[in-house]
């Protein structure tokens, strides 16, 4: 493979010790980057030979600390980033882990195709992070979330077996449904062959203007409970706006508008001027001030861009941004919020929520300078009630970041001893010596076993 | 503890108990694993012979756990016990303008919501409104440990964890006996209506390309004789669904592919009900990993021995 895609050295591994989650680094003890599938299948087995666990990493866009190396080896995958074969009359791609999401959507743009996930990342995560996280993304309301555009993959086990996984549906249990989402910790992707959509035909974006959150939430409640079933259904909030405005991603968005509502619709041309006067309908119905349409693909970019960026668009405010990633049912959208609001006045923090409306997804953002030992503290404990808060209103700690090491702690409010034991059953039938990105997803004492395995752990290093 | 209700279930009449909790089924499966004897998994008894015998002398039905436990139209989620009819969700779901499109072989009245997602078994609708796989959000089983699980959630979106619930999803009760599911369900549309289609030749090409268009269907079914016949193969059902303008132009579509001939409703149900019950368990694949995710869940083979033809 080269030296040169072997780190040992501690400055050059220093590079990988965080992923996009601040307040959070660990470093590998060795980084080793295959550039072809079959040096990959070799690494994983020369990494079993010596009984030693590892950490896949595609881009390092991950939200959860989930490709953190405490002390382990890394194995990277972003050489690996070939597109074997675009299928445009079965409208499937087969790929590389490493490929970036959305340069297959531009490869396979010819066909009048693309890959409908799209995480707000896409320009920089992979196809293999994708698929270690089930990543969603704005369009995943209609489209789905990676899972459902996945046909099947080849992967490597971390004893080195070598698989081919699919759903099942030809009889067989569904092995790549439960690989998809396992964060890396079944085994590795060697190669995957994804389903390729149909570009819409005819696409209408709208921007809602509200003078409360509460009112952009109850919107988006009307619309999905009136049976429309929008590409993406995506909420800003004041906080939001400021900072996209302020930035040079700016949308456009009205500066004083305490929510704004991007709403997309797309398919076939036919009815879909109904659906976008419906969704205007209802908006205005639920106390929105101005609804305005795209005139042109320029504006829709603009429009998106602002949403797209938003993360980006913090780092104006603070040196570090922490994106959390809660579910809540719809219809308990309003209410959520404004306690995510008093919890955040509470502890003197800025909380920006821009987030997956239509999925209920919650991103509750808080931008602050993890260099402060005093607002580091603060904004942890904000945190963990707004889990708990999202917990107690029937929801879930992720949506499509993933567990990671950030919320392992949330995994026992949210499933009982025995249903965390059978995650790790489940574990056991991929990875028995659990030695894929070890200590994440599911807490070890919940695993009647990990004890026993986690005295073969090495001791954590970096900081 | 009070003894077991009992009694009989399916055409077949086999002599059934009743567990009306998961934690009694829990009893009951411990049990039957400290004796080594296997148990059969049933909901109404319908779908019992899926193209092997199952070696179990007891047989279990999940029908005592059956209603609606909760229901938000705003969200459009439901959760229901496993023995809860299709029928029963139509009823409940249908007066807000809603619908559980998991459309099995088989007729509402006798399809349980446990053996539709035991089996994975998916209908005319799949394609459009999602597969059992996607329309299960969680659900709570019974492992052949008798360790109590509770996979997923409630909620549309949902990462939290390794997922059991796709792991359970289509695993014909092997790996464990669903007792309740957490749907998530469809906007009934606003324009919906049924239409038979004759294909002026034996070419599909033309339907196959509007199926897979910007206009599809709800559905599109061949014709299914009720006599168990090959059927008419130019003959099809097809299923419009959206807002007015929408159904028009597909309709337009639809037409300008053969003569249209205008159905009641429930068509499409009607055929459903001489669809063949569900036999991909005789294709059932097992290899090494799949004989080890048994082995994790139920290590004995006490859920449904058997069945899949499991190797010996």
């Amino acid at each position: 493979m080269g030296d040169s895609h072997v780190l040992v050295r501690v400055p050059k591994l220093l590079v990988y010790r965080s992923d996009a989650l601040p307040g959070l680094q660990r470093a590998p003890s060795l980084a080793v980057f295959p550039g072809t599938r079959t040096e990959l299948i070799e690494v994983v087995r020369a990494l079993a030979a010596a009984a030693v666990p590892f950490v896949a990493r595609g881009a390092g866009t991950g939200l959860s600390g989930g490709a953190l190396a405490d002390g382990i080896t890394l194995l990277g995958l972003h050489r690996l980033k070939r597109i074997i074969a675009i299928d445009p009359l079965a409208r499937t791609a087969t790929v590389e882990p490493g490929v970036v999401n959305a340069l297959l959507t531009r490869a396979a743009a010819p066909h009048g195709l693309h890959y409908a996930p799209d995480p707000s990342s896409q320009s920089a995560c992979t196809i293999g992070g994708n698929i270690a996280e089930n990543a969603g993304g704005p369009h995943c309301l209609k489209y789905g979330v990676t899972l459902d555009h996945v046909l099947r993959a080849t992967v490597v086990l971390p004893d080195g077996e070598v698989l081919t996984l699919d759903r099942g549906d030809v009889g067989g249990y569904d092995l790549l449904g439960a690989f998809v989402g396992s964060e890396g910790c079944f085994g590795v992707v060697v190669d995957v062959t994804v389903r390729l959509t149909p570009d819409p035909e005819s696409v209408v974006t709208l921007l809602a203007d509200f003078t409360s959150v509460r009112w952009a939430a109850e919107a988006t409640s009307r619309i999905v409970a009136a049976g429309i079933l929008p590409a993406a259904l995506e909420l800003m909030d004041q906080a939001t706006i400021e900072a996209v405005e302020s930035s040079v991603y700016a949308a456009g968005y009205p500066r004083d508008a305490a929510a704004v509502l991007l709403a997309e619709v797309d398919g076939a041309a036919a009815g879909l001027d109904a659906d976008a006067e419906a969704i205007e309908r209802l908006c205005r119905a639920s106390g929105a001030r101005d609804v305005r349409v795209a005139r042109d693909p320029a504006e829709r970019a603009r429009l998106w861009q602002g949403r797209k960026k938003a993360f980006g668009a913090m780092g104006r405010v603070a040196p570090h941004l922490v994106v959390q990633d809660a579910v809540v049912p719809r219809s308990r959208l309003a209410e959520v919020l404004d306690d995510i609001a008093a919890i955040g006045a509470r502890h003197g923090l800025r909380i920006c929520n821009v987030f997956h409306a239509g999925d209920g997804n919650l991103h509750p953002n808080i931008p602050y300078d993890a260099n402060d030992a005093d607002e580091s503290a603060r904004v942890h404990a904000a945190m963990k009630e707004i889990m708990t808060r999202c917990i107690a209103a029937g929801g879930t700690i992720t949506g499509e970041h993933g567990v990671g090491l950030d919320k392992l702690p949330y995994m026992e409010q949210l499933f009982t001893a025995d249903t965390l034991d059978a995650m790790c059953s489940l574990r056991d039938v991929f990875d028995p010596a659990r030695r894929a990105n070890p200590g994440k997803t599911v807490p070890v004492r919940a695993c009647r076993e990990w004890h026993a395995a986690a005295a073969a752990r090495p001791q954590a290093a970096g900081t | 503890m009070t003894p077991l209700a009992s009694g009989v279930v399916g055409p077949r009449t086999l002599h059934a108990e009743f567990p009306r909790t998961t934690d009694e089924l829990a009893t009951l499966v411990r049990d039957a694993r400290a004796a080594r004897a296997g148990l059969r998994l049933a909901g109404l008894g319908t779908w019992l012979t899926a193209g092997h015998p199952v070696r179990a002398a007891r047989t279990v039905s999940l029908r005592a756990m059956h209603g609606i436990v909760s229901y938000h139209p705003a969200d459009l989620t439901l959760s229901c016990g496993a023995g809860t009819t299709l029928a029963e969700l139509d009823e409940a779901t249908r007066p807000h303008g809603q619908w559980c499109p998991l459309a099995p072989p088989g007729t509402d009245l006798t399809s349980t919501v446990g053996a539709t997602v035991a089996t994975a078994s998916e209908g005319p609708y799949a394609a459009a409104l999602g597969r059992p796989r996607s329309l299960v959000l969680g659900l709570e089983c019974v492992d052949g440990t008798g360790r109590i699980i509770a996979a997923g959630g409630r909620v549309v979106k949902n990462v939290a964890g390794f997922d059991l619930t796709r792991a359970m999803t289509g695993a014909w009760g092997t790996l464990g006996a669903i007792t309740a599911v957490h749907l998530r369900l469809r906007a009934r549309p606003v324009v919906d209506e049924t239409w038979a289609i004759r294909l002026p030749s034996s070419d599909r090409s033309a339907l196959e390309a509007y199926v897979r268009g910007p206009l599809a269907p709800l559905a599109c079914v061949r014709h299914q004789p009720p006599n168990g016949e090959s059927g008419d193969p130019s003959l099809f059902l097809v299923r419009l669904g959206g807002n007015a303008a929408f159904v028009e132009a597909s309709r337009a579509a639809l037409r300008a592919l053969g003569e249209t001939m205008p159905q009641p409703p429930d068509a499409l149900d009607a055929w459903r009900a001489f669809d063949d019950p569900p036999a991909r368990a005789l294709s059932w694949r097992w290899d090494p990993i799949a004989v080890r995710l048994r082995d994790r869940f139920d290590p004995d083979r006490i859920l449904n021995p058997g069945l899949l033809g499991e190797p010996a």
